[in-house]
């Protein structure tokens, strides 16, 4: 009975999605909206599929985790390979549609201007109607904009001045109160009105405005009102024939063009050749640095018979249990060149006029990062190191000391060979990490200093940090295809360490397999 | 023990242990302590404070609060608490298909984990706005500058690597309680729901907390999506309090400092080794 009440729920279920499916597909059809439709019917068809077949069934538990996975992972990252063939920037984001229904909502009052006394009905919190004295009687208008009939509402007019003393009741709203409780819906309001629209222009009236631009669909032009000039549909925006360009325009595919201009363009493969550079030893010296100490304090902290070393270690791996975007924060203040705590310390150690320019100065700031990087990574590290050392089996050392073999010739014989094995591959994820690790770079010094006028990139830009500038804090507008080209890079990089890395672990696996 | 003679070398050897121990430790706490005595510190820049303030107050705090502290703390727990359990629940149902059924696809669909899982989303963050972008025409509610778009997004990017860690767990539970079930009846759901769920329920808990605290101290993508102080996070909104007002707001930086850290830090100390097992199964911090 439970499989047939379960069978007869799937039906209904699957039923109302098709309806639905049917409804939604439809309605989309019905507005124009063709691009949905398939989408509509194919997830349709695709849960009905996952529920019915048996072959589905592994499916039905992958399919939630899936989705999303591919709409925020997977499609971002063929749709970022996609922008970087295109010319996606400030001026060409909207699609060409949308580009027409912002330039045609564009607008200009006639002259001379047209303008109609309005009065407000209501109170404080609601706003019965608006009413809109024209040259052809009153215009009742509703809050949302819609033009209401006048026969619908108890509207005396005792002078017959076309103003109604009250509407249903509800008096006339002053000016302040007006602006105080029901400016900002009665400005979204537009009233269709001879070729434009009426819309607030004053506090107290109404004004006519005509479109500035007119979409011709036969021409796919767009047109002045006012000059008469006709702006053809160009490739990526509407062109006018002296060259006058409208903004905004649309996206369009331009092949290689973006790669091609980062080869040539010197502005880009210098910046990129500069932030590279440091990117790379940003990492290396990052996960280098933080390893030791890490290591050493590993050390440190194995001995069996030392008193308080749950405590010792409790206590050092603060640094990693506190959000690092507040460590980080905490850091900038200390290296703060003006007022932070380092340069008060040698002020009032070495006289008021010492100081370091921790954060303004490009090597300063590179070692402020990696001494804070190190301070945030090294519990990793430690921890890392600690459980690969209590592995090393205790007979390797009463062997070597039996041989005769000294603390260090231990270390370098036994333990460090043996702790590589199984912290190489997470030191390698650790280089990738910090490859890519914007947020300590952003937080800390958005890359600055700046090393040369001119160029976006700053001493302690990587490429990630870069990109991000390029795409939404860009000099010249928000270069998003640029941005994305260099999405595509670091793309490849982290390949290229991926790679290195599986073939490494293996090589290490087999390493201790012959030990 | 107390009758094992000790040599004095050894005890020399032991206290040098011990003290740089301690450098050490005064190194990892000294910024958390200097924070913690600023956040009460009535003077509100660097140069004045001390790790014990001289007239403690609590202005820092109840200022911190009215510059939406309190907004960005909910929207935080609300953005990182939706989408990582949201994230455990799904994971859990594709990490258990690829730990007990044979398909076609199983291994190229567990290499397919593997690899996503090594590309940071970040790096399409370009193609991640522009999405949300175009979305927010057809559903406003998840477009740009909206809390659920950034959950969607968080729960996509943290898919790859909670499955593939919740697979390793799932395989260490023996099966044989599973066929049990299997044989008195129970469909392999039932099976999942009612037997191995229970038994994974602690290390559901920790891979919970541990991508929690994650989302919780995300900052870039927070910072593209959302705009507007009431929409910020703790993250964006901290960093967007203090970046250009270390001399004038540190106090109040202090108080938020210590507020945003200390619901994190109890969480990781809780949990302690069931983090730290967790987070070295393969990640590395964030």
């Amino acid at each position: 009975m439970d499989g047939l009440g379960k069978t007869i729920l799937k039906i209904l279920f699957l039923s109302a999605l098709g309806a639905f499916a049917i409804y939604w597909a439809a309605l989309a059809a019905l507005a124009g909206d063709w691009k949905v439709v398939p989408f509509v019917v194919l997830g349709a068809a695709g849960v009905s599929w996952l529920l019915l077949s048996e072959r589905a069934y592994p499916l039905r538990y992958l399919a939630p985790g899936l989705l999303f996975m591919t709409v925020m992972v997977l499609v971002p990252v063929v749709y970022n390979i996609y922008i970087s063939f295109t010319n996606y920037s400030t001026g060409h984001i909207l699609r060409k549609d949308q580009a027409i229904q912002v330039l045609t909502s564009k607008e200009i009052p006639t002259s001379p201007p047209v303008r109609f006394r309005f009065t407000a009905y209501g109170t404080a919190d609601y706003l019965r109607v608006i009413v809109i004295s024209t040259p052809e009687g009153p215009l009742f208008v509703s809050p949302e904009g819609k033009v209401m009939d006048p026969g619908s509402f108890a509207a005396p007019d005792a002078n017959g001045d076309g103003v109604p003393d009250s509407v249903d009741g509800y008096p006339p709203l002053g000016t302040r109160e007006f602006l105080a409780n029901h400016y900002p819906a009665v400005q979204r309001i537009r009233i269709p009105w001879e070729e434009g629209w009426l819309r607030l222009a004053t506090l107290r009236d109404f004004g006519y405005f005509i479109p500035r631009y007119r979409y011709d669909p036969e021409r796919d032009a767009i047109i002045d009102t006012r000059t008469g000039k006709v702006y053809y549909a160009g490739l990526d925006r509407f062109v006018a024939e002296d060259g006058e360009p409208l903004d905004p325009g649309w996206p369009r595919w331009v092949g290689l063009a973006n790669y091609i201009r980062f080869i040539r363009d010197p502005r880009y493969h210098q910046a990129f050749g500069r932030v590279f550079l440091w990117n790379v030893v940003w990492a290396v010296l990052s996960v280098a640095f933080s390893f030791v100490l890490g290591l050493a304090l590993a050390i440190l902290l194995n001995d069996r018979n030392l008193r308080l070393r749950k405590l010792y270690r409790s206590l050092l791996i603060v640094p990693y249990a506190i959000p690092a975007f507040i460590s980080i924060l905490i850091w900038r203040g200390f290296f703060n060149t003006h007022v932070g705590l380092f340069n008060e310390v040698l002020k009032s150690w070495l006289g008021p006029r010492a100081g370091v320019p921790w954060l303004d100065d490009p090597f300063w700031a590179r070692f402020s990062l990696i001494f804070t990087n190190v301070w945030l990574t090294y519990p990793y590290m430690m921890l890392v190191s600690l459980g690969a050392l209590q592995a090393i089996p205790g007979e390797l050392y009463e062997a070597a000391a039996i041989d005769g073999a000294g603390p260090w010739k231990r270390f370098t014989t036994i333990t460090f060979p043996l702790l590589m094995v199984s912290v190489a591959p997470l030191l390698i994820g650790s280089f990738s990490f910090n490859f890519n690790n914007f947020t300590i770079i952003w937080l800390m010094t958005q890359g600055g200093p700046v090393v040369e006028i001119g160029s976006q990139a700053g001493a302690t830009d990587i490429l990630l940090s870069y990109a991000y500038k390029l795409a939404f804090y860009g000099a010249r507008g928000n270069e998003y295809s640029m941005a994305a080209v260099f999405g595509v890079i670091i793309f490849v990089i982290v390949a290229v360490i991926s790679g290195i890395s599986f073939t490494r672990t293996r090589a290490l696996e087999e390493v201790s397999r012959g030990l | 023990m107390a009758s094992r003679r000790v040599r004095p070398g050894r005890i020399a050897r032991r206290g040098l242990r011990h003290l740089l121990a301690w450098i050490a430790v005064a190194f990892a706490l000294f910024p958390a302590l200097f924070v913690l005595g600023t956040s009460f510190n009535p003077m509100n820049n660097i140069a004045t404070t001390r790790i014990v303030p001289r007239n403690p107050t609590l202005a820092n705090y109840l200022a911190v609060f009215e510059k939406g502290l309190g907004v960005w703390l909910l929207n935080t727990v609300k953005v990182a608490g939706i989408a990582a359990s949201v994230s455990v629940a799904f994971c859990a149902l594709g990490a258990y298909a690829f730990s007990r059924f044979r398909f076609r696809g199983r291994r190229a669909g567990l290499l397919a984990l593997m690899l996503v899982q090594t590309f940071p989303q970040t790096l399409a963050l370009v193609a991640i706005f522009l999405i949300l972008h175009h979305i927010g025409f057809y559903a406003p509610w998840i477009g740009l500058n909206t809390h659920w778009g950034l959950i969607i997004v968080y729960l996509g990017g943290s898919i790859g690597f909670n499955t593939w860690l919740m697979k390793g767990f799932f395989d260490s539970i023996p099966r044989s309680l599973e066929e049990s079930a299997l044989v008195d009846g129970a469909t392999p759901f039932q099976a999942f729901r009612w037997v191995v769920l229970p038994l994974a329920r602690p290390i559901l808990a920790v891979i919970f907390v541990i991508q929690f605290i994650t989302l919780y101290s995300e900052y870039l993508i927070a910072n593209v999506i959302l705009k507007g102080k009431e929409m910020y996070t703790l993250s964006v909104g901290l960093y967007n309090l203090i970046a250009e007002h270390y001399s004038d707001r540190w106090g109040e930086f202090a108080a938020g400092a210590v507020i945003g850290a200390a619901m994190i830090l109890i969480l990781f100390y809780a949990l302690q080794s069931q983090i730290i097992s967790g987070l070295i199964r393969g990640a590395v911090k964030e």
